[in-house]
């Protein structure tokens, strides 16, 4: 359908089951933590004042689940690229991810399918500390498929 | 000791199926804006062009800026009353005493930890979108004994609709609510 494919990403007809994400590294500073906390407009203090995290057992503030979201959906369309869609996201948290940490996503396409002119790409996905798992999921995208070649 | 956790039992059970909010569906304060697009991309770093770029948006599959699709939950998140929100347990806004999880408070589950998300994208959200949002309670799980300490999980599903009432996306989120100071010797903070 359209012929000005602008940017990068991938080529849903280029892709096989196995292929690897380009990773993603986020060093996490307190700063990155609470920017992240405000923007998706989560005011809870655990997120942004330290003294408020130790009085709930927590050593220091701690990356939120919308920051997380944020994150895997920045993972998945950096590499697959801006004609990306992202139809389904489903993320488990593990470990708290907390400042000086340095996070690391890493992806694996799982399956690939076609519907209509829309390319299906299913993904597992997982970001890491050094501390193990903070996050472990599933996600679905969809990309837009030329007309079939000839 | 076991007659008031059976008792909890009985009233967290009444909650199932039931609104979070019993003041109803959560309109989200603002439409879906540029501003506010910008601001999560520069906080995540996201340079997807589809979010800020008009002319990259107008030559994409989208044919025109999006708002990230999972910044759905942003749009109605409250805004909050700064003043008090250490003393409300971290509440973003004043509780109007009926709030469901107010039950668990009262029984010593007052910190919370997210431990699910997952999220349906039923459709991109476009500048001027108004989203509206509804939660429901899905499952409140017995006490476990967790990393963080005793504590209950609760699994929410929200509902996103646009002003003509379709559904945008959906959710299912869970969280641990649990005891503070709870933890056992190898607990949180480890």
């Amino acid at each position: 359908m359209s012929a000005d494919r602008k940017g990068t990403g991938v080529n849903w007809s280029s892709l096989s089951v196995g292929d690897e994400l380009t990773p993603m590294q986020i060093t996490v500073t307190a700063t990155v933590i609470a920017a992240g906390a405000i923007a998706s407009r989560d005011f809870m203090p655990v997120h942004h004042d330290r003294e408020y995290a130790n009085a709930q057992g927590a050593p220091d503030i701690f990356m939120n689940i919308l920051s997380d979201t944020a994150y895997c959906s920045r993972f998945l369309t950096d590499w697959a690229g801006p004609d990306a869609a992202v139809r389904r996201l489903a993320i488990r948290l593990g470990v708290p991810v907390f400042p000086k940490h340095l996070l690391r996503y890493t992806g694996t396409v799982t399956g690939l399918s076609r519907v209509g002119d829309e390319g299906v790409v299913e993904v597992e996905l997982r970001g890491a500390t050094d501390l193990g798992d903070h996050v472990t999921g599933t996600a679905t995208l969809t990309l837009p498929v030329d007309a079939a070649p000839v | 000791m076991s007659d008031d956790l059976d008792d909890l039992d009985d009233r967290l059970a009444e909650l199932i199926g039931k609104p979070v909010n019993t003041r109803g569906p959560i309109v989200g304060p603002d439409p879906v804006n540029q501003p506010m697009i910008r601001h999560w991309a520069a906080a995540f770093e996201d340079a997807n062009p589809v979010y800020t770029d008009p002319e990259a948006a107008a030559h994409s599959r989208f044919g025109g800026i999006v708002a990230p699709p999972l910044m759905l939950q942003t749009w109605t998140m409250a805004t909050p009353v700064i003043t008090g929100i250490h003393e409300r347990g971290g509440s973003p806004v004043e509780s109007d005493g009926k709030s469901s999880l107010a039950l668990l408070d009262e029984a010593g589950y007052t910190a919370t930890l997210a431990t699910n998300s997952e999220f349906e994208i039923v459709r991109y959200l476009r500048i001027g979108d108004h989203v509206t949002s509804e939660t429901v309670i899905a499952a409140i799980s017995p006490e476990k004994t967790t990393r963080m300490g005793q504590g209950r999980f609760v699994t929410w599903v929200t509902t996103y609709t646009d002003d003509a009432g379709e559904v945008v996306g959906r959710q299912e989120f869970r969280i641990l609510k649990f005891k503070p100071g709870t933890a056992g010797a190898d607990g949180a903070g480890a």
